[in-house]
């Protein structure tokens, strides 16, 4: 299956929490595909739920895979996005 | 008499107004059983969070743009099919709806365990349960704001619904719980409002008692008047350098890396217990010395102080029990824990060794709890004897103070825990709600007590750090530096505010800012003989 994979190493001094991530799961609502956000060699979870984003208690420091099951422009921007959503509070 | 209570200011201009003891409809947060099926709870339940989250977003939609980013994040949490997941084998077991929320919630907070942001939170998400669970239950009422007047807010914490209800009449705001970013301080903070969150006693306030709001201060007077508000003093950078060193506080790797951006140099303590307080059983010293060395490597340049572990039966370390106590405070903690678990400590400073060596920082130990100069000597000999150069011990017990000559040849150097300082000296609990005036870390007593203590340290040639919260208070950082104390070490959160101070004063003036404040008797005429010379 065809898929966007991007990389991100976690920045933020508090990891990644309540206000990243309701901003996450809004735009992957938004975009109507099952992006899977997880820890390089892990399951992960879909990102369609904040709960199960903060239950991963992902920490500063720590390298994220985003994974939009789709193919083009515009899922690559949608996980570039993504990553800079999570990073943007960081200093 | 005027009562003061203390905790955590928001804003620097002060508020003076009538108390409002904030109330809540009854019966809202109690727990209840189902009168109905588990089909017709869920469905209750579904809607109520419907309707409830759509309450909460219309009265929220005039906060600033900050705080709606938080209650949208929390409505997602809150509206995530996850948490009717959570609820669901609590409505099976015959709760109701709302019942089933809180108590979901109450899960949720368990398995997020020490995750200090979304711990910050926890009351905003059940504020947000207490307004579906009053939708479920059909329950309206509780407190309203009278349009006229001024008033003082005074609550447990305060939800988003709450505070959506505020205007011009309200002129302060004093919360028993809730930090500097929870939801109410973020809400006052936009709108202006005079608040001191996280204030112990809050709830003594009588209704309709007059009080200062005096976020300055960090404290509420009841009986006070605006004239007693203290000024916010505005500290103007001329030094590079501060007066003295100033480092962070941490506790585990994520503060680690906060305190490493921000300026501070190095740690001025790490407290190493939290690593233990959720491990059932006692991790190897290989385990240990990797956490350690992750640390060291995160933690911002400069001098690292471990402490060892601190702990006892008010906050026990599941592989180290130490029994029921009459008074935890008084009884086997900090360095009496580690004689009595010699195998541990031995363990446990051998960690910090042999991560000394893998990562090549500069890191010296101490040890907490010394009141007496052979447990100094048995804490250095066990430290040296793994072969860790740098030993100092806590001034936390009045009796090493008077010894301090004694310890020349010892220790290489002394840290005063100003918390646990007053709470000895005073006989005061800490934790204790109403002791709070007595641990007021300027209390003359505590105040002569360190200026006794540097008297004895400088002819000694022993460096004297601070490593309690009271360093910081801008004000009180600069009253130390002028004692004559070579560092000051705080949360990450203060280290920007503390630089400033100290870089803003030359050591006469601190020196004379330090006199005047020890030349007073009460605590208050203390902060404001310091205040007043600096804004002099």
């Amino acid at each position: 299956m065809s898929q966007v994979i991007v990389t991100v190493e976690v920045r933020d001094p508090i990891g990644f929490h309540a206000r990243p991530v309701g901003q996450v799961v809004s735009a992957v609502k938004a975009s109507g595909w099952d992006v899977v956000i997880r820890r390089v060699g892990e399951e992960g979870v879909v990102a369609n739920s904040p709960l199960k984003l903060l239950a991963m208690k992902v920490k500063t420091s720590e390298v994220l895979e985003i994974v939009v099951p789709a193919e083009g422009s515009e899922a690559e921007a949608l996980a570039h996005s993504i990553s800079e959503t999570i990073n943007q509070e960081a200093p | 008499m005027s009562v003061e209570i203390h905790g955590i200011g928001i804003g620097r201009e002060a508020g003076f107004g009538k108390v409002l003891r904030w109330t809540r409809a009854e019966g809202i947060d109690e727990h209840r059983r189902s009168t109905t099926t588990v089909e017709g709870e869920l469905e209750a339940l579904r809607t109520g969070i419907a309707s409830g989250a759509e309450a909460v977003r219309a009265q929220s939609a005039s906060g600033d743009e900050h705080a709606a980013d938080i209650i949208d994040a929390l409505l997602m949490i809150i509206e995530d099919d996850e948490l009717v997941s959570m609820a669901t084998p609590h409505l099976e077991v015959g709760w109701d709806a709302a019942t089933a929320l809180f108590l979901a919630l109450e899960d949720l907070n368990a398995m997020m365990g020490d995750d200090e942001d979304f711990q910050s939170r926890v009351g905003d998400l059940r504020g947000i349960a207490l307004t579906i669970s009053a939708k479920i239950r059909g329950i309206e009422g509780g407190s309203t704001i009278p349009a006229q007047g001024e008033w003082v807010v005074v609550a447990d914490d305060l939800t988003p619904v709450d505070t959506a209800q505020f205007g011009p009449s309200v002129v302060g705001v004093v919360t028993e719980l809730g930090g500097p970013t929870s939801h109410t301080a973020i809400i006052c903070r936009s709108r202006g409002i005079p608040a001191v969150v996280s204030a112990k006693g809050a709830l003594t306030l009588a209704d309709g008692a007059l009080v200062l709001v005096d976020p300055a201060g960090n404290r509420v007077v009841e009986g006070g008047e605006l004239s007693d508000a203290t000024t916010p003093i505005s500290f103007v950078v001329v030094n590079d350098e501060p007066l003295v060193t100033v480092r962070a506080n941490i506790g585990s790797l994520a503060d680690a890396e906060a305190a490493a951006q921000t300026e501070a140099r190095g740690v001025g303590l790490f407290r190493t217990e939290v690593l233990y307080l959720d491990r059932k059983a006692q991790p190897t010293r290989e385990e240990q010395a990797k956490q350690f060395a992750e640390i060291f490597k995160a933690a911002p340049a400069g001098k690292i102080t471990v402490r060892t572990i601190d702990a006892g039966s008010d906050k026990p370390v599941p592989f180290l029990p130490s029994g029921e106590e009459e008074n935890p405070a008084l009884g086997v903690r900090g360095f009496r824990l580690g004689l009595a678990y010699d195998d541990f400590q031995q363990d446990q400073l051998g960690a910090i060794h042999d991560a000394i060596q893998t990562t090549g920082r500069d890191v010296q130990v101490m040890a907490p709890m010394i009141s007496t100069v052979e447990e100094a000597q048995q804490f250095a000999e066990m430290a040296r004897g793994l072969g860790i150069a740098q030993v100092g011990i806590m001034v936390e017990t009045p009796a090493i103070v008077p010894m301090v000559p004694d310890l020349v040849g010892v220790v290489d150097f002394l840290s005063i825990g100003t918390n646990d300082l007053s709470q000895y000296l005073f006989a005061a609990d800490r934790m204790h709600p109403a002791m709070g005036a007595l641990v007021d870390p300027w209390q003359p007593g505590l105040l002569r007590t360190i200026a006794y203590l540097m008297s004895l340290a400088k002819p000694a040639g022993l460096p004297v750090g601070v490593c309690g919260e009271s360093a910081a208070d801008p004000v009180f950082s600069i009253v130390l530096a002028g004692l004559g104390v070579s560092s000051v070490s705080v949360a990450s959160a203060a280290v920007e505010s503390v630089l400033e101070a100290l870089k803003s004063v030359d050591l006469s003036t601190a020196e004379r800012v330090a006199e005047a404040a020890l030349r007073a008797s009460t605590p208050g005429a203390a902060r404001a003989a310091a205040s007043d010379l600096l804004q002099s």
